[in-house]
């Protein structure tokens, strides 16, 4: 079985319009073993920027804490907030930095430009092959299923209410279909104003 | 030139002059000398009726079991070699456990009866050395069962032939009981009907008086499975006569 | 005592081995939903090998019955093998018994058929629609070695995995905190098979061209077909 699969896991953004959408699942495992149901894949980094990080969850921690020091590096330096775009840029040079023994993990980037509050998604390979469509991204052990959904319920120009209830059925229908991947899920709304966070319930097996 | 009749009932596979096979014919007369069984079928179910031959008193009549089960939605009863009627009876058990396995339906009541019959009919093949019996099996059959919701009756003779019916009479006392039946069944006769008719009909040709230890009943309906008549329903039958 | 003798491995430089390697994936995808009275089925037409396109025009769907359809992909030699071997065993089976194979029947034969090589598998993903012997829809999906599951809808092929859940999403009701499932209309039906294959040919490289759609109701058998991305 993959390294990427040991733990299980999924996440994916959307976009919408003046707003995006990131989601994750809760579960982090050992193989078919479920350890626990609270593992939440999604981190805040800025106001409107928010990071998904998905594989073996021991990178997941380790990349966390090694992109938030280059972050606060560069926004210490710099003075400014990091923009979604700049910062993909960051993850996507940090991952190939180990292009020949790379961290296993998959990246996702949502956000809204602090200033010109455009919608930005992102996602990478392990190695940080950059990926910014212009309606979703998805990654993670059930990313199959997800694009299946995404590709049928996703439609442009979504507002927040709804791009919430597609991203939630989406992430919802496809990690049912995955062994290795649900528990639960976390829903962020990102818009000008206001983050939403919203917690679903799901099947438990 | 030509061999005598007594030549030509040797071999299974020889036609006489006539065009007869003789141990065919022999295995026919052999289920004369077997027990009666009649089967009768009307629109709401068949019912087969047997006779149990008590050779001694001796004997525990209820260890004689002269209709079988063969699935849950047909019912057997043989007449003639009760050793030759095993085989043939296991092979329709298998038969039918086979075919509900391939297809998960139960099997039609001619397929049943034609599968026994491609058995009967093998002692033909005795001949190039396989295991295939050395003469015609000495049995008639009578199949009673529910096909797709209908009630059916098949008859089947040691020529390998088989015949739907809608009343038949096999055995020592066939000849009588069949032109019985010839006068008094018919089509829309009620399940009740058929029952008193075949135990009637058993009373006048057996030769031992009519009792509850020397016959069999079943009665197969639509949506129930095998079931055989109880001693006391047994008796009950016999004195509603 | 003898002493084993052993010949060093029979080489010559430059001769490579091959393997032989029985197996290809030939791609496609089916989508299948049964209702109250009525069964949807449906295949992509597109057979390819690797990034080859075969054909754009390859039906995956066999008509085994008047009220029985079976959509078959995979390896496509072993779907020809198999959807013949199936065609002869219900041809077989008429001749014996004298009546047309039900579609419980076919699909528990379906089901034996695979399973007698369960060492050598037909390569092969089935799902099998049909009217059952009270008239209702029933859809049996299978795996390669004969594994059967009697459901309500199934998506099997290339592009099995990205559109259950779509189906579980629009028509299972999974969305749903209901316990009765909704009844899905024979129209709705159709909608939803046909957008999961638009879908589908959006990200599944092995599924695209155009897609044929057989309704089977007791009035028999209509078949469509729709325009997917060719690319």
């Amino acid at each position: 079985m993959s390294i990427m699969a040991y733990n299980g896991g999924c996440l994916v953004a959307m976009r919408g319009k003046n707003c995006v959408a990131i989601a994750t699942d809760h579960r982090f495992g050992i193989q078919a073993q479920t350890i626990s149901t609270d593992f939440e894949k999604v981190f805040q980094v800025n106001p409107r920027t928010f990071l998904g990080l998905v594989g073996l969850q021991t990178d997941i921690l380790t990349v966390h804490d090694r992109i938030m020091f280059r972050k606060k590096l560069y926004e210490d330096r710099e003075n400014r907030e990091m923009t979604p775009e700049p910062f993909s840029a960051m993850i996507s040079n940090f991952l190939y930095e180990h292009r020949f023994g790379p961290y296993f993990i998959e990246p996702v980037i949502a956000g809204l430009h602090p200033k010109t509050l455009e919608p930005f998604i992102c996602n990478m390979d392990l190695i940080g092959c950059p990926n910014k469509p212009d309606d979703f991204v998805v990654a993670g052990t059930c990313s199959e299923q997800l694009y299946g959904m995404c590709e049928t319920l996703w439609k442009e120009d979504l507002e927040p209410a709804e791009l919430s209830e597609v991203i939630s059925q989406a992430i919802v229908s496809a990690f049912d279909r995955d062994a290795i991947s649900g528990w639960g899920a976390t829903v962020y709304i990102i818009e000008k104003d206001k983050i939403t966070k919203k917690q679903i319930k799901t099947r438990m097996d | 030139m030509f061999l005598t009749r007594a030549e030509y009932d040797r071999g299974v596979n020889t036609f006489s002059p006539e065009g007869r096979l003789f141990q065919v014919e022999y295995a026919i007369e052999a289920i004369k000398l077997g027990s009666t069984a009649i089967g009768i079928c009307t629109s709401s179910g068949v019912v087969l009726a047997a006779e149990k031959r008590s050779t001694s008193e001796l004997m525990v009549s209820s260890s004689v079991e002269k209709i079988v089960q063969v699935d849950r939605h047909i019912g057997c009863v043989t007449s003639g070699l009760t050793a030759d009627a095993r085989t043939l009876i296991d092979r329709a058990r298998v038969e039918c456990q086979n075919y509900w396995f391939i297809y998960n339906e139960p099997m039609p009541i001619e397929s049943c009866a034609q599968a026994v019959s491609a058995m009967a009919i093998q002692f033909g093949d005795s001949s190039d050395g396989g295991s295939a019996m050395s003469r015609p099996f000495g049995v008639a059959m009578l199949f009673a069962g529910i096909n797709e919701g209908v009630p059916q009756l098949w008859h089947m003779d040691p020529s390998g032939t088989y015949v739907r019916y809608g009343a038949k009479a096999i055995g020592s006392g066939s000849e009588g009981a069949q032109q019985t039946l010839k006068d008094e069944y018919h089509k829309d006769m009620s399940l009740q009907e058929a029952t008193k008719l075949a135990m009637s009909i058993l009373k006048q040709v057996m030769e031992e008086k009519l009792e509850s230890k020397n016959v069999e009943v079943l009665v197969m309906k639509p949506n129930e499975d095998f079931r055989m008549f109880s001693k006391e329903e047994v008796e009950r039958e016999i004195n509603a006569l | 005592m003898h002493k084993i003798q052993s010949f060093p491995e029979y080489q010559v430089p430059g001769a490579q081995h091959q393997d032989f390697s029985p197996y290809e994936s030939n791609g496609g995808s089916i989508v299948a939903i049964a209702g109250e009275d009525y069964v949807v089925i449906a295949a992509d037409t597109r057979l390819s090998s690797g990034y080859t396109i075969h054909t754009r025009k390859q039906n995956k769907l066999f008509q085994l019955s008047e009220k029985t359809v079976l959509g078959s992909t995979g390896c496509w030699c072993d779907t020809l093998a198999l959807t013949s071997l199936v065609n002869a065993r219900m041809q077989m089976y008429e001749h014996l018994h004298l009546k047309t194979m039900s579609t419980e029947a076919v699909a528990q034969m379906l089901s034996i058929l695979m399973y007698n090589r369960r060492f050598f598998p037909y390569y092969v993903s089935n799902v099998l629609a049909g009217l059952d012997s009270e008239g209702k829809g029933v859809v049996y999906s299978y795996d390669p070695i004969g594994h059967c599951e009697r459901t309500t809808y199934r998506a099997g092929g290339s592009a099995g995995t990205l559109l259950q859940p779509v189906l579980d999403n629009q028509i299972g009701g999974k969305d749903r905190d209901v316990k009765n499932k909704p009844k899905v209309p024979l129209e709705k039906a159709k909608e939803v098979a046909k957008d999961a294959f638009i879908s589908a040919a959006e990200r599944d490289i092995y599924t695209g061209d155009s897609v044929i759609l057989k309704v089977i109701t007791k009035d028999g058998i209509t078949e469509e077909e729709v325009q997917l991305r060719k690319d």
